[in-house]
């Protein structure tokens, strides 16, 4: 098992190297994001919603602007790996496991800079007050881990394809509209203090995420493989 | 080198939709081998490479690696045993000479400290550059960077398609005497060319039609 987590650190240690020297990913993420916010808090900004519309409509804005973000920079994995011909050789040195468990940890690592990043300068920016702070948190936490799990295993099936770009979204929006659905309905509970809502809210999170982890486990050695 | 692995191919084809790249081909090297392929451009030298180290299905035919006992390893097994060189397989541009060869070490499961991969890298001649990023390289020292990859894990199978393109004349003459000291020690060795000089490699000929 330990070996194995070595493994996983070297693939996702080698991503994040190569992003950090190349910052292809972390821009498009970076820049997607800030012109959205950007757009979005100019023409609508903190005082343009009425009082009890808030919560909600600033929840639908901020998992718009990561979901869209996301789905600007994370397919990179993958047709990285592709377009540069360093596949091959990938396929043969690590096993199957390693190299999903690394992607996704990469994957997750730049899915928290960028929440990390807007969901201050939104809260700031659009005036969404939070009742629950560290249930925000937690909150976010597991709508990344979500998100990461199915742009990675979605991410490894288009780096096969032909047109990239668009099959990335294709694909990914019914696997992540469920999710980014119950994360509003949880991100709206946390801004107005109700418990029983985010609870429900975060539990549908975590299970579809278990879900989706077993079943991109599973898949992911035939899509790498063949 | 702990193995000694054998491959043997029976009845290959393979075809991609109507086009025919090679209908029946057949052939095996055993340990202290070396199995030349041989063929025009386009015949499916590097196809039948990418098939016996189980990147590409066949159409049709079975490759079986076998161990010292003659025992079938399975296709998940094969990874561990192979080293390969191949034109279409690249490494990462962005990292360094020695942080390519760490992290193959590392995904390999390999304890290889940084006193090891070094000498593997000044034994094909680019320890000078090992802090180098492969994007500037030159395509014979990117070319010394993949052999060096491919001997990392100590492979008991080497898969070598056109191993001495782009390689300075020493270079050839380093490798060439590299590969027979392998051959020598037990290693199986199948390489694809159109090289006259690689073709003298090996004893056993495989020649695709086209």
């Amino acid at each position: 098992m330990s070996r194995w987590l070595a493994e996983v650190v070297a693939v996702a240690a080698k991503d994040l190297r190569a992003e950090l020297r190349t910052r292809v990913a972390l821009n498009a993420l970076a820049l997607f994001a800030l012109t959205t916010l950007a757009a979005v808090s100019y023409t609508i900004g903190p005082f343009r919603l009425a009082e009890e519309d808030r919560p909600f409509l600033l929840a639908v804005l901020l998992w718009i602007v990561i979901l869209f973000a996301a789905l600007a920079g994370l397919d990179r994995s993958f047709v990285k790996e592709e377009e540069s011909r360093t596949a091959p050789l990938l396929r043969l040195a690590a096993a199957p496991s390693v190299v999903w468990a690394g992607k996704l940890v990469y994957n997750l690592c730049l899915i928290v800079v960028l929440t990390a990043m807007l969901t201050p300068l939104f809260c700031v920016l659009m005036g969404f007050e939070v009742a629950l702070p560290w249930r925000f948190a937690v909150l976010l936490a597991a709508g990344g881990l979500g998100l990461a799990v199915i742009t990675t295993i979605i991410a490894a099936i288009i780096a096969q394809a032909m047109t990239r770009g668009a099959l990335f979204s294709v694909l990914s929006l019914p696997l992540l509209l469920p999710l980014v659905i119950f994360l509003i309905q949880g991100t709206t509970a946390v801004s107005t203090g109700d418990l029983e809502t985010y609870r429900n809210s975060l539990r549908a999170v975590l299970s579809m995420t278990g879900v989706m982890t077993i079943a991109s486990a599973w898949l992911f050695p035939l899509v790498w493989r063949d | 080198m702990s193995d000694r692995i054998s491959i043997s191919f029976t009845g290959i084809a393979k075809r991609y939709d109507a086009r025919v790249v090679f209908r029946s081909v057949s052939g095996e090297a055993g340990p202290g081998e070396a199995l030349v392929i041989t063929g025009p451009n386009g015949a499916g030298k590097s196809t039948l490479l990418a098939i016996l180290c189980g990147l590409v299905r066949p159409t049709r035919g079975e490759v079986r690696h076998l161990g010292a006992g003659g025992e079938a390893i399975e296709r998940d097994g094969w990874r561990r045993h192979l080293g390969v060189v191949a034109p279409s397989m690249a490494l990462y541009d962005e990292l360094t000479a020695i942080e390519n060869l760490r992290f193959f070490a590392r995904v390999r499961g390999l304890d290889r400290d940084d006193g090891a991969l070094g000498g593997l890298l000044e034994s094909v001649g680019l320890e000078p550059a090992r802090r180098t990023p492969v994007r500037g390289f030159s395509t014979g020292m990117a070319q010394r960077l993949k052999i060096a990859q491919a001997l990392l894990h100590d492979p008991a199978v080497l898969l070598l398609d056109e191993p001495s393109s782009n390689l300075d004349p020493a270079g050839q003459d380093w490798l060439e005497g590299r590969v027979r000291g392998l051959v020598e020690e037990g290693r199986t060795v199948v390489l694809a060319t159109n090289d006259r000089r690689e073709m003298e490699w090996g004893r056993r000929h495989v020649a695709l039609a086209g």
